[in-house]
């Protein structure tokens, strides 16, 4: 039990060090507003800790009883963000607080997890059974899905359609882990997946060129294109051992552009190498695989499906902008969980953290 | 359960994935990544040496150099520029729409640093220099260009330079010469542009994704070409371009002692520094003018020599003895060969030898030519230099042309006649020689029987060439025989009725002799090749006229030369 809490913990702080290393490699040359970013990450950081340490704490049952809470919260603060958010960079993804800039969809993909594990995870008043094993298809399909897709619908028109997409995987897998009827899924999918040429025309110009680079990055190597060809460029150019700790030319001489949020992988990538970075992965995969294991010896099915949602969540994400780094998928707006420069997503990923840990400790509980 | 190992299985995949994406860029990609990105950061900017200087022969300055500023810019983002081109608009007075164009004619790549003014005024660079506080993105270029402080002096010696032609950057190529280099033509500068050439070196600088400066990576020093040192005095050289101007023709000045080229003027000629400042509309009058100014005249095209081969059938007269002091001939002024009347210009009467040199009397010489034979005068002439390259060591020397009846036989399949003896007896009809290979043949006389290989270099990078040069070649003419022609040169000059009699008012002892040679069309061209002094050669004179009249005409040309050389004390 303590023994997941310090390993999650020394992950954790590993990977958070490495980010930061990254940002202040990518920031420590430019002027301004840059020098900060740090200071401030490391604040982030400090704020995430606490956070992380008072949900091990936290008995994660209660998260159940605070559920229509939590997901009330979430749904609030993003039409907060739809009326009075700040634009940057062309997105209205931020509410300020207190001085603070707060990303209501960082916080809204771990609110919406827990809504379906509860959702998923209640049982017949009779014979303690999982309802879920007979749900038909509004209760299976219907209801849940309207449940996040309003979120979900929020969340792109800000727009921000990585979270979107990001909040829709993790609803399929949930959908799928829990002993929902195939048929039901693949109805699902075909739903989504048919209408595909028809939202098309829904998807703001840039998101459009997104993803038509994506498909070639050359057809506007200086536009759309650029940032993906830079960032492979810086990638490729680390070779095995890397360019060494603040000698990357790509992410230092500003050719990569967001190389501190989105981008820092591309960073890290170019000072590390295949090698640091092939660590880098190993280690996300070991937190992932905690998640996993914790799922796994976890009997209370609550407790099981929000430990499933939050490793996938945390993979999904990882899996995302690292091949969106990498050219392997398109460029969506999406941090790299405790590297990208962010607070918002650092606190959000170690209260999920958190809770894993408080999902291991309390298994047996009752 | 079963949906949670296919899970666990999807997770795995999709970490397998990502390390496979990673070591694709990383290790199969990673050299053309690396490159990419040095390519995107490194600028190099070329920084050129000075080519190397041409010197005369007491090392004085032909050609050098003057620095020329130049006005580059890194490429960079659309409203940086804009900004540069407005501050730099506003230092030289110039208007940015042309600013703007400048740089689009001239932008290469991204990578590559943009001219966009040449040859800006001193005063202009110093603001330029404190515009680069502010704006570090621009630089401030100094550039050798090529400096002819005398203007269109021995312009043909010296050769021009250009950017190099596609002929020449296939040729060159495997010898580091790249587009867009600054190569000679013609003359010196085409000739040892290996040595002249100077090394490019550079800083190479790294900028930020704007392309904006951020730091200077290195820097390799440029290298200077060599000197070349020219056996030319610019004393004598000044002097025969100053007495040539306005005529066309040459004027070749050559120490018969050991073969060097002390002037060698033509005209009309050429000032080499429009193809450096570039200015078309001069450039295209020089290649299209019908008198063709950038001929050497003096090795590039050949002519009758007329009167001067002369010499050629007297020393082959006198070597074969057909004739000795003794011998004369009666000149009635034309004589019959076969039934033709040849006719001389004169009516000579009864010559000898030296009087016959002395007055250039055609019947002698066509009586003597018939004496000889044709296959011998051919074989004198070739070993005299004429009708043969001489390995002079400037460009494009053509070898000129001495008929024979064996050559007549093979290429034309028509028979040689008598006529063509006499014809060649007088260097007319098919004879063509080069002023350069007259010079030389005077030389011959003058030297007392060493045929010298003309050259002009006389030092690369100060190692003294002169001794590796071909030493004098001796022909194994009987003294006699020098003695006769010398004396009937004299003649020439100091005899009353001698053709040139012009020189003789000179202090200076002169010995030559004049030709005027007929041509298809136009007036005749003029001859005159001679040494001097007399006791004691120093100099060989050949004055070349194209279409100037007479013999006389060349004479006079020559007479002002040699007084001139005089009264400033060269002789």
């Amino acid at each position: 039990m303590r023994s997941t809490f310090f390993r999650i913990l020394i992950i954790a702080v590993f990977i958070a060090a490495l980010g930061l290393a990254s940002i202040y490699s990518s920031t420590y040359q430019k002027e301004g507003p840059w020098q900060d970013l740090f200071g401030r990450q490391l604040i982030w950081l400090v704020i995430g800790l606490i956070c992380f340490i008072f949900f091990c704490g936290f008995n994660y049952r209660r998260l159940w009883d605070f559920n229509y809470l939590i997901y009330g919260a979430a749904l609030l603060t993003l039409f907060l963000v739809f009326i009075l958010g700040i634009t940057r960079l062309g997105a209205q993804r931020w509410l300020k607080f207190a001085g603070f800039n707060f990303q209501p969809s960082e916080f809204a993909k771990l609110a919406i997890i827990i809504f379906l594990a509860r959702y998923f995870s209640r049982k017949s008043v009779n014979d303690t059974s999982l309802l879920s094993r007979k749900f038909g298809i509004f209760q299976g399909l219907i209801l849940p899905f309207i449940c996040v897709a309003v979120p979900m619908f929020l969340i792109i028109e800000q727009p921000d359609l990585g979270s979107g997409i990001m909040l829709l995987l993790v609803f399929i897998f949930l959908l799928y882990l829990t002993d929902v009827r195939l048929k039901y899924i693949w109805m699902l999918l075909g739903l989504l997946i048919l209408p595909v040429p028809f939202f098309w025309h829904f998807l703001r110009d840039y998101q459009q060129q997104r993803l038509l680079v994506f498909l070639n990055p050359n057809i506007d190597p200086l536009g759309a294109g650029y940032t993906i060809i830079q960032s492979r460029i810086a990638i490729g150019s680390g070779g095995f051992w890397g360019r060494g700790w603040l000698s990357g030319s790509q992410s230092q001489l500003y050719f990569l552009p967001e190389s501190h949020t989105d981008f820092i992988f591309a960073t890290y990538s170019e000072q590390w190498g295949f090698f640091g970075s092939c660590l880098l992965i190993l280690l996300y995969f070991f937190i992932v695989r905690q998640g996993y294991l914790i799922a796994q010896r976890t009997q209370d099915t609550f407790g099981r499906l929000l430990a499933l949602g939050i490793s996938l969540l945390l993979a999904l994400q990882v899996f995302i902008n690292i091949a969106m780094n990498m050219g392997l998928a398109p460029v969506v707006g999406l941090p790299l969980p405790l590297m990208s420069y962010g607070g918002s997503s650092v606190i959000v990923t170690f209260i999920a953290l958190g809770i894993l840990v408080s999902i291991d400790r309390n298994r047996n509980v009752f | 359960m079963d949906r949670k190992k296919i899970l666990s299985f999807i997770i795995i995949l999709m970490f397998g994935l990502l390390v496979f994406g990673l070591a694709n860029l990383n290790l199969w990609q990673g050299k053309k990544f690396r490159k990419l990105s040095d390519s995107n950061c490194i600028r190099l900017i070329a920084q050129s040496g000075c080519r190397g200087n041409i010197l005369d022969r007491s090392g004085q300055i032909i050609a050098d150099n003057r620095i020329s500023y130049d006005l580059m810019v890194l490429p960079q983002s659309s409203d940086e520029m804009e900004r540069i081109f407005s501050g730099v608009s506003r230092i030289l007075k110039l208007a940015v729409k042309d600013l703007k164009v400048e740089f689009k004619k001239n932008f290469v790549s991204v990578s590559l640093p943009v001219v966009l003014a040449r040859n800006i005024e001193l005063s202009k660079v110093v603001l330029l220099g404190e515009y680069k506080a502010e704006e570090p993105s621009i630089i401030i270029q100094a550039q050798p260009l090529r400096h002819y402080p005398y203007g269109a002096l021995a312009s043909h010696v010296l050769g021009y330079v250009n950017e190099i032609d596609r002929w020449r950057l296939t040729k060159l190529e495997d010898y580091g010469y790249k587009t867009k280099d600054i190569v000679g033509f013609g003359g010196v500068e085409e000739k040892y542009d290996y040595y002249l050439r100077q090394e490019e070196g550079g800083v190479s600088v790294e900028v930020n994704h704007r392309g904006k400066f951020t730091r200077v990576l290195g820097f390799e020093s440029p290298q200077n070409g060599k000197d070349v040192e020219l056996t030319l005095d610019l004393n004598i050289q000044k002097i025969a371009d100053e007495n040539l101007s306005g005529r066309k023709g040459c004027i070749v000045v050559m120490d018969p002692r050991n073969g060097q080229i002390l002037a060698l003027a033509n005209y009309p000629n050429f000032n080499p520094a429009v193809f450096v400042n570039k200015r078309p509309a001069l450039i295209s009058g020089l290649f299209n003018n019908p008198d063709s100014p950038l001929i050497n005249r003096a090795i590039s095209s050949s002519y009758p020599p007329a009167s001067i081969f002369k010499l050629v059938l007297a020393s082959a007269a006198l070597e074969l003895k057909k004739v000795n002091t003794l011998t004369s001939f009666l000149c009635p002024g034309w004589t019959m060969i076969g039934a033709r009347k040849f006719s001389c210009w004169d009516v000579h009467g009864a010559q000898n030898i030296q009087q016959a040199i002395a007055h250039s009397c055609d019947v002698f010489f066509y009586k003597t030519g018939l004496l000889i034979g044709a296959q011998n005068i051919h074989d004198y002439a070739w070993k005299l230099g004429l009708g043969r390259n001489l390995g002079f060591d400037l460009p494009y020397e053509t070898s000129g042309f001495i008929p024979s009846p064996l050559w007549r036989k093979i290429n034309k399949f028509q028979n040689w006649f008598d006529g063509d003896t006499a014809n060649l007896s007088i260097g007319q009809g098919d004879c063509l020689v080069t002023p350069l290979q007259v010079a030389a043949m005077m030389s011959v006389f003058a030297n007392r029987g060493f045929l010298p290989v003309p050259y002009i270099i006389k030092a690369v990078g100060g190692v003294d060439l002169t001794a590796k040069k071909t030493k004098l070649i001796p022909l194994n003419f009987k003294k006699n025989t020098l003695d006769i022609v010398c004396q009937g040169l004299r003649a020439v000059v100091s005899d009353s009725q001698g053709t040139g009699n012009a020189l003789a008012s000179l202090t200076v002892t002169v010995a030559g002799k004049t030709g005027t040679a007929q041509v298809s069309r136009g007036t005749t061209h003029a001859w005159f090749a001679g040494f001097f002094p007399y006791d004691k050669p120093q100099y060989v004179i050949c004055v070349f006229l194209e279409n100037g009249g007479p013999g006389h005409a060349a004479s006079i040309i020559a007479k002002q030369v040699i007084e001139t050389m005089f009264t400033q004390g060269l002789i």
